[in-house]
């Protein structure tokens, strides 16, 4: 018994892990979110910004994350648009500028946003930590035109905006060493107040930089979507898919503990 | 129209990928390889109109159409560029070394300070600062014992990482420590991958369900 | 030629970059910009490495018919699609971003999303409190995946009468303290190891980057 326990097929975990998240999307189950600190402090940061404030978000992520990183996106954009924080667009990753672009797009439609005064899309450049330090001097020695390739200088919002001293907040959405890249060559360099969404993979590894303040927040994979949702109001992806990730998290947890249950038993067993 | 040809399309690709579930087989070799295809493609196309584009091709354009003669000097980089096209060449493969060369140096010299500043001395700086502030009574006890717990754990991860010296003794009990602290660190970030890749579920199932098939 | 010209270049940009690095003086600022836009022209040039790399790993499938050879013809496909149409056309037109949305993005985004079902499986099979370090691991990621997960806050509030929010609390204190000083500790002996690299780059100590390529 024991024994095939522990040696069950893996496609009935898969079925278990399947129906664990399709059963609860069919029933459209919700939960109440807690908002963790670091998330916080990005709202609260954002919230804080004058009218006319700028922010710039980096869509450094492709679609194999965009689970996570697009409904914070949203949220994040849905929140600067509200308080009139005027967004500009970029990616360090080629597979990030149709997603950001796309983005960015959908929020202004549903919030009426105006293209080239209240948001731009720089789109993507390659290069990573020198496209980071070009920016520096100046933008548009690194995106000379926007990612319609109109000319930045055509751009009203652009017309009092050179480098990052006209940039109030930097946030990095990233898949990879993106924010790694921003705290080392922009916040050290520049002074550059940096915010970042990440994947659930790489969330643990920014805590450092939380508590040195070279990250003034961070926020969690879709648990850090559902978060914001909830500060800024506006239930959506994040908030749903965390309620039915809570189904996922408990079968995993189950899977875990009744395997080392059997693990002693047959140890016990053997002994 | 071609948006629901493009969600059906979708959709089969999807199912295609999850087929990979039941056993490896010719739906999901298909998706697999039309999959890297389509990505290197996008990549080049990406990386052409925003790389090469505005970066080489614009400044030698200006440079003749409108008598912008400093753009020429972009001639020097796009030529040491040019020389990847030697990998096309096997008797002068040899020569992409020279861009590889300057890239390998410049992003070197570049890490040198700011990877010292931004991960080296924040990063001591950060671990030290509670204690001027426990001498000043900012902190709480709780807030005292963190700043304690996290001194132990910043010494005893490096102690474990330190290989010069045998791990006995005084540096063998630190060292053991430290991997109580690797241990919690590397468990916290399973119980987050586990989190990120069960997101990535939803969003499909989320895009089968209602996107494709209407049921939510 | 072949290895002393490389092997000064990089010498000669490394030391620019970091020196430059330090300097506020006009000259030096302009020097570090300067080969900064260097670098931004040459680097899209690697694309061709990545292409002909590609190529020649799935035209060798194919001349030596090789397993699933036949694959590889997709790969080609994917590729002219996307570049036949992205090239002219642009990355912005709606052809172009039909077949990423359409084509791309499921693909990618399943391929991952196949994890969720990986990890589950291995998390049962091979997540077991073997020893005291296992256990630890394994405590810490089953906090934080309860502390993640909205109904664990939820249940507990419900059946325990204190410590509101206990698990995401307690998935929050493990992040902030002992992750964060094993991480810590990570970082600072990532960061050492970066600038020695760098250095040993630099002065010409480490040369692997000038490989050993065809027509050496």
């Amino acid at each position: 018994m024991i024994e095939k326990l522990m040696n069950i097929d893996r496609r009935i975990v898969f079925i278990l892990v399947g129906l664990a998240v399709i059963i609860p999307s069919l029933l459209s189950v919700s939960f109440p979110i807690t908002v963790s600190q670091p998330t916080r402090s990005t709202y609260d940061y954002i919230e804080s910004l004058p009218t006319g404030s700028t922010l710039m978000i980096g869509f450094n992520y492709g679609p194999s994350s965009l689970a996570e990183l697009h409904p914070m996106a949203e949220a994040v954009i849905h929140h600067c648009f509200q308080q009139k924080v005027r967004v500009i667009g970029m990616t360090l990753l080629p597979d990030g500028a149709t997603l950001g672009d796309d983005m960015l797009r959908k929020v202004a439609d549903e919030t009426g946003a105006i293209y080239g005064e209240d948001y731009v899309y720089l789109g993507f450049r390659p290069g990573a930590t020198q496209v980071l330090l070009g920016m520096g001097t100046a933008i548009d020695s690194v995106f000379e035109a926007d990612y319609a390739k109109t000319p930045l200088a055509e751009i009203p919002m652009m017309a009092d905006i050179t480098n990052y001293e006209q940039i109030d907040l930097v946030l990095d959405l990233a898949s990879g060493s993106s924010t790694e890249w921003w705290i080392v060559y922009t916040n050290t360099r520049y002074n550059q107040q940096i915010a970042a969404g990440v994947t659930g993979v790489i969330v643990s590894q920014m805590y450092p930089y939380l508590q040195t303040k070279q990250l003034i927040g961070l926020m969690p994979g879709l648990l850090g979507a559902a978060e914001y949702e909830k500060l800024i109001g506006r239930p959506a992806k994040g908030t749903e898919g965390m309620s039915i990730q809570s189904f996922a998290h408990l079968l995993v947890v189950g899977l875990v503990i009744l395997g080392n249950i059997a693990f002693f038993i047959q140890r016990r067993q053997a002994e | 129209m071609w948006e629901l040809i493009g969600i059906w399309l979708a959709a089969l690709l999807t199912l295609c990928i999850f087929s990979f579930l039941y056993r490896d087989n010719p739906f999901y070799r298909f998706a697999e390889h039309l999959f890297v295809g389509v990505s290197v493609g996008y990549g080049i196309v990406l990386t052409v109109h925003q790389g090469l584009i505005p970066f080489a091709w614009n400044p030698l354009r200006d440079a003749f159409t409108q008598q912008q003669w400093i753009g020429l000097v972009k001639i020097i980089p796009i030529c040491i560029g040019a020389l990847f096209f030697a990998r096309l060449f096997p008797a002068h493969g040899w020569l992409i070394r020279y861009p590889i060369a300057i890239l390998i140096g410049v992003g070197s010299g570049l890490a040198i300070p700011n990877v010292m500043r931004a991960d080296i001395f924040e990063q001591v700086l950060g671990t030290l600062t509670p204690f001027a502030q426990i001498h000043a009574g900012e902190l709480d006890p709780f807030q005292i014992f963190g700043a304690i717990l996290m001194l132990l754990g910043v010494i005893s991860t490096l102690t474990y990482f330190f290989f010069s010296v045998e791990h006995r003794g005084v540096v063998g009990g630190v060292s053991k420590i430290g991997i109580v602290f690797l241990m919690i660190g590397f468990g916290s970030a399973f119980g987050n991958t586990v989190m990120g890749r069960v997101s990535l579920l939803i969003q499909r199932v989320d895009f089968l369900l209602a996107d494709w098939l209407h049921l939510i | 030629m072949r290895r002393q010209v490389p092997l000064i270049l990089c010498f000669a940009f490394g030391i620019v970059m970091a020196l430059t690095e330090f300097s506020p003086h006009r000259f030096s600022q302009w020097l570090n910009k300067e080969v900064i836009d260097w670098t931004l022209v040459i680097g899209p040039f690697a694309l061709v490495l990545a292409i002909a790399t590609l190529i020649q790993t799935h035209w060798t499938r194919i001349r030596r018919r090789s397993e699933y050879w036949q694959y590889s013809f997709l790969v080609f496909i994917g590729m002219i699609v996307m570049v036949v149409i992205g090239i002219p056309l642009g990355q912005r037109h709606p052809v172009f971003v039909w077949l990423f949305r359409y084509v791309q993005v499921p693909m990618d985004a399943t391929m991952f999303s196949l994890l969720a079902f990986f990890i589950a499986s291995a998390a049962y099979r091979a997540f077991r409190a073997r020893t005291l370090e296992a256990t630890l691991l394994l405590a810490a990621a089953l906090i934080v995946m309860i502390g993640n997960a909205p109904v664990g806050d939820l249940i507990w509030n419900t059946i325990i009468p204190f410590g509101d929010n206990l698990p995401s609390a307690a998935r929050q204190w493990i992040l902030d303290n002992p992750n964060l000083s094993a991480r810590r500790g990570i970082i600072l002996g990532i960061s050492l190891g970066v600038i020695s690299q760098s250095i040993r780059i630099i002065l010409g100590i480490e040369r692997s980057y000038l490989g050993g390529v065809e027509g050496d």
